[in-house]
């Protein structure tokens, strides 16, 4: 009887290939490193000393309730927070084996390499073409060469192309609510970034937008590391192969997502997952 | 009772009331501006309306009786008290009496353009034909009836023939008139400039000890060169006068006195009681232009106001151009640049009272700061050739442009920075995440998007700008121009020259001049030129606005 | 650390619906226990009117796996449980299969009572049958206690009287095989009987399943076709 079981065991763990460990980064190559994170708004800690590894060419998504500190962790990661008064950080975030609040560090060039989407659709003012050679033009690119076939591989990487290759010189902000989103990722990966941070995408988009942008990041994967903040657990759970769960400025949880939300590991995340938080 | 007061309390509470008030407001500013506007409209632009001229029987104050010939302009109620008390001879009479104000004009023989006429003292009344209105380069206008013409002291034409006469004359002469200005305004006023400046340049040598025989020779070749052409230019300018002095014409005037009155002098000349509506009406127009795109004459209380309307629209756009780069660069700062606190509210607060500051106290800066203390040190440190005249040192365009642009600067950089403030913080962040630096977005991003704004301080600036007087008074405008800031001798641009100024012109015309009865509609139409101004500079600015708006359409 | 606890959830409806859902499953399975001890009842005493009624009963626990199935569908599609709730779900899907299955094993045995009620009894009046279906009962019993009671060391406890009814079983096959090897005349009765004793044990194999789905709502760790040290050890985890 018992060697039976043992031996159904065995064919168990490889067959299925069945980890319990809720976190197994060991056959990850890790894109951004963070330790011993803390942020503070002038007095007030935003953040409490949050240590992470996001996988590269995964897409890990930040889930809690509002204030949690989870915008302001993902916004730590392009030093979009150093724009704001009286804000502090203390610890490390390591992208590509540079901390990137250390010394002598190019901002600039961080943001170049780590493109970032915001909540609300934000197009410029300008043309579409325009729109996504913004950050070519910054670069100094004006070869109408270059630029033609950057502008063109973005928009089809960020699946445009196909809406709005007859009218790239009329206004991006005539553009739906979840075609500017596009665009705007398209805008992002105009300059080939490594990490593509999505702060609360598909927010202000309908469902139908909601499902291409998320077949999109889909997509997107497989060339950047993608980092996605989202007050919508479905679809955090739908579009990451990581997540973590943030409370009150604690990093509550990280763990893959499949375990993440079948059996969190943490009452809290339990709790707020299953609607029980509050 | 209860029931009444239930009523009330809901009339009121219905928020009717309000509405009443509101609109109210509203239509009572509707009819001041438009009651303004027409008032000004009818005043100013009947003036240029050919009137008939009447001629009537006058008993004089003390009892002579005259014939009088003249436009009838204003009339008006007195009390029979005041004629009395003023030596009317008017006992039998009762109630008020109408007075006239009569234009005779012929002013080199009265000595005076208007008398005002009671009506009890006039008699026989007629619109005579065949009077003649001559517009004169001197002593105003000529009323009276042509008698002959003559060439060279010579009658040519007499009676009915002289009327064909004096029109085949008139227009060579006014050919000639043409001719000999264009010659003295630009040709010759061109060579006076070249020698001012050649001894300008001597000057500059000679104070600088670099003043070589070589150099020496080489300008007064030039200077002899110049000379030369003035000779010409005299000469052809002699042959001129003496063409154009070759005729005059006879008129009699109302009581029977003879005057002879040389072309040369004549403007234009019309007969207002034999012209009808359709003859009256390119009269007209022809007078309009004339005030809109001519100079002025007799002390500006004729011709045109063209130098005025051309220092208004200059003096603005130059102001425009220096407080634009000022208020937005200042804006930029405080909004973006500055860290947000005490020292920026401070500054909001000074820059907000900036804007209550009396204008002329503006005047008296920009006169005691720029004229006295930047322009005399300018003088100094780059024009000491021309000393002691003042170049910079003296009221100009400049000036009075800088002080506008100090007047209007708050107005400005509210504007532009309440424009930076409502551009949404995701469009800055989404250029940021990209790469730019702050400076690249503001360029990029930012200040297009700002710009409705900024042109919406801009009209503000414009309007407030080309409405000022006070200041202007005190750092460059003059009644009277010798020359236009902007004219075809190098550098073109000269922004050391006084101008004039169509506020300022309302102000001399209708108060300092000597003959404010005649002044008194050009204050009118001048006064709605003014408006037009501001009216086309703002349409202007407002289309750049809107094109702008749409291009950079808000989020 | 408790777990389980399915109320307080910010939306009561949905605390309601989880609990509805989990009272049918205890309905369903109370049913299932009485068809169970009907079907033995009947086949041992031969009682044909009870085994027909039986019979008629697996209608009504047909009838609740489709309702408590229907259920579970609209709280999939409407609530999108997460966590501890969508374990419930699962663990409840898969539980009123597997209790329908036992209703079915129960209807089989209520059949082979009636054609064991023409046949001539034996002497022992099929104790063997009675003492199996004792056990099974109340392994189903304490199955369906340790799934309202939501515990993890009951479930592990039941499952492992699974071996003991297996043996049980065992020592019924190699009695039936004797007694149709001393007379052939018994071999269909005995026939009939190794059906009836066969059904009994796979009422415990399926007890066994529902043991398994209680742990892994409660602990999230799937402990099928795994030894019961294994079950034990991830039980023990945390």
């Amino acid at each position: 009887m018992n060697d039976r079981s043992e031996k159904r065991h065995a064919i168990d763990m490889s067959a299925l290939g069945r980890s319990n460990a809720g976190l197994n980064l060991e056959n990850e190559e890790i894109a951004i490193s963070v330790n011993a994170l803390k942020l503070f708004y002038g007095d007030k800690q935003a953040i409490n000393g949050v240590d992470m590894q996001i996988p590269k060419n995964r897409v890990t998504a930040f889930i809690g309730p509002s204030g949690c500190g989870k915008s302001t962790l993902l916004r730590c990661f392009n030093r979009m927070n150093d724009l704001i008064d009286g804000c502090r950080v203390e610890g490390e975030v390591t992208i590509e084996g540079e901390n990137i609040y250390g010394k002598g560090v190019n901002v600039v060039d961080l943001r170049r390499r780590v493109g970032m989407v915001f909540q609300k659709p934000n197009p410029f003012p300008k043309s579409i073409y325009e729109n996504v050679a913004y950050g070519l033009r910054l670069q100094g690119i004006k070869d109408r060469r270059v630029l033609d076939e950057v502008i063109e591989r973005s928009l089809k990487g960020a699946a445009l192309w196909d809406e709005v290759k007859d009218r790239l010189n009329e206004s991006g902000m005539g553009l739906s609510g979840g075609q500017q989103q596009r665009l705007v990722i398209a805008r992002a990966i105009a300059v080939e970034p490594h990490v593509l941070l999505l702060d609360e995408p598909a927010s202000a988009l309908d469902p139908i937008s909601t499902l291409k942008l998320e077949e999109l990041i889909y997509e997107l994967k497989s060339k950047y590391t993608i980092v996605i903040v989202t007050h919508n657990m479905q679809q955090a759970a739908r579009v990451s192969d990581y997540t973590a769960f943030m409370f009150m400025g604690d990093q509550v949880e990280f763990s893959d997502t499949d375990t993440l939300f079948t059996n969190p590991s943490e009452k809290r995340t339990e709790d707020y997952i299953t609607g029980r938080y509050g | 009772m209860v029931n009444n007061n239930n009523q009330k309390t809901g009339w009121f509470s219905s928020g009717t009331p309000w509405v009443w008030i509101s609109a109210g407001a509203v239509s009572i500013s509707l009819v001041m501006v438009f009651g303004l506007l027409l008032l000004i409209a009818v005043r100013g632009l009947g003036y240029f309306w050919p009137a008939d001229v009447v001629a009537m029987d006058y008993i004089e104050r003390d009892g002579t009786e005259i014939r009088l010939m003249g436009e009838q302009r204003e009339t008006e109620l007195v009390p029979l008290e005041r004629l009395l008390d003023a030596g009317y001879q008017l006992q039998d009479h009762a109630g008020d009496v109408e007075r006239h104000l009569l234009k005779t004009g012929n002013r080199d023989l009265y000595g005076m353009d208007f008398r005002s006429v009671i009506e009890p003292a006039v008699s026989n009344r007629t619109v005579p034909d065949g009077v003649i209105v001559i517009e004169r380069y001197e002593w105003g206008n000529f009323y009276g009836f042509l008698k002959s013409v003559k060439e060279n002291g010579v009658v040519v034409a007499d009676g009915e023939a002289a009327r064909a006469a004096l029109a085949q004359s008139l227009e060579r002469s006014l050919a000639l008139h043409e001719e000999i200005k264009q010659i003295e305004k630009s040709d010759i006023g061109a060579i006076n400039y070249q020698l001012e400046r050649l001894r300008l340049k001597t000057r500059k040598l000679e104070l600088s000890n670099s003043l070589d025989p070589q150099r020496e020779q080489a300008i007064a070749a030039e200077r002899a060169e110049a000379q030369q052409r003035y000779q010409v230019l005299q000469k052809k300018l002699n042959d001129l006068y003496a063409e154009i002095n070759r005729d005059s014409l006879l008129a009699t005037v109302a009581d029977g006195r003879e005057i002879e009155i040389p072309l040369a002098k004549v403007v234009r000349v019309y007969r207002p009681n034999e012209m009808g509506v359709a003859d009256k009406l390119p009269h007209y127009l022809s007078k309009v232009w004339e005030f809109v795109s001519d100079e002025p004459r007799e002390a500006n209380t004729e011709g045109g106001i063209f130098p005025a309307i051309f220092g208004t629209v200059l003096m603005v756009i130059l102001m425009a151009i220096l407080v634009t780069p000022f208020g937005v660069v200042a804006a930029i700062y405080l909004r973006e640049y500055a860290k947000q606190g005490p020292v920026t509210r401070v500054i909001r607060i000074a820059v907000n009272n900036l804007a209550g500051v009396p204008s002329v106290v503006y005047g008296v800066f920009g006169l005691g700061f720029f004229v006295y203390f930047l322009g005399g040190n300018l003088d100094a440190l780059f024009f000491p050739e021309a000393a002691p005249a003042p170049t910079f040192g003296t009221p100009g365009i400049l000036w009075s442009s800088l002080t506008l642009a100090i007047l209007t600067l708050p107005v400005v950089i509210v504007a532009t920075e309440e424009g930076l403030s409502r551009i949404p913080r995701a469009v800055r962040e989404g250029s940021l995440a990209l790469g730019a630096t702050k400076a690249e977005t503001l360029w990029r991003i930012v200040i297009p998007m700002a710009s409705p704004a900024l042109m919406t301080g801009l009209i503000l600036a414009v309007a407030r700008a080309a409405g000022e007087v006070a200041p202007l008074m005190l750092v460059g405008v003059v009644k009277l121009a010798p020359s236009m800031p902007l004219d075809g001798n190098f550098p073109f641009l000269h922004l050391d020259r006084k101008f004039m100024h169509l506020g300022f012109h309302i102000y001399d015309v209708g108060f300092q001049s000597p003959n404010v009865e005649a002044a008194r509609p050009l204050v009118y139409a001048t006064a709605l030129l003014l408006v037009v101004v501001i009216v086309v500079l703002n349409l202007a600015a407002i289309s750049i606005r809107n094109r702008l708006r749409t291009k950079y359409q808000a989020v | 650390m408790e777990k389980m606890n399915i109320g307080h959830h910010i939306s009561r409806q949905f605390n309601e619906e989880l609990e509805d859902v989990r009272n049918q499953v205890l309905i369903m399975g109370g049913l299932v226990e009485q068809q169970i001890a009907d079907a033995v009842k009947a086949l041992v005493e031969g009682d044909s009117h009870l085994a027909e009624q039986v019979i008629d009963n697996d209608r009504k626990v047909n009838g609740l796996e489709v309702a408590i199935d229907e259920e579970c569908t609209q709280i999939l599609a409407r609530r999108h449980p997460a966590a501890s709730d969508l374990r419930l779900v699962i663990a409840v899907i898969k539980t009123i299969t597997d209790l329908e299955r036992i209703g079915d094993q129960a209807e089989k045995i209520a059949r082979m009572g009636l054609h064991l009620v023409e046949m001539e009894r034996p002497k022992n009046h099929y104790y063997e049958v009675q003492s199996l279906g004792e056990s099974v009962i109340k392994m189903l019993h304490q199955t369906l206690d340790a799934f309202a009671r939501m515990d993890v060391d009951a479930a592990i406890q039941v499952s492992q009287q699974d071996e003991k009814i297996d043996h049980e079983y065992d020592g019924i096959m190699r009695q039936m095989v004797t007694f149709m090897m001393e007379d052939p005349r018994a071999i269909k009765r005995s026939l009939d009987v190794i059906w009836s004793v066969r059904a009994l044990e796979r009422i415990g194999d399926h007890s066994k399943n529902i043991c398994e789905y209680v742990i892994y709502l409660v602990k999230g760790k799937d402990v099928r076709h795994t030894s019961t040290e294994y079950m034990k050890e991830a039980v023990q985890e945390d």
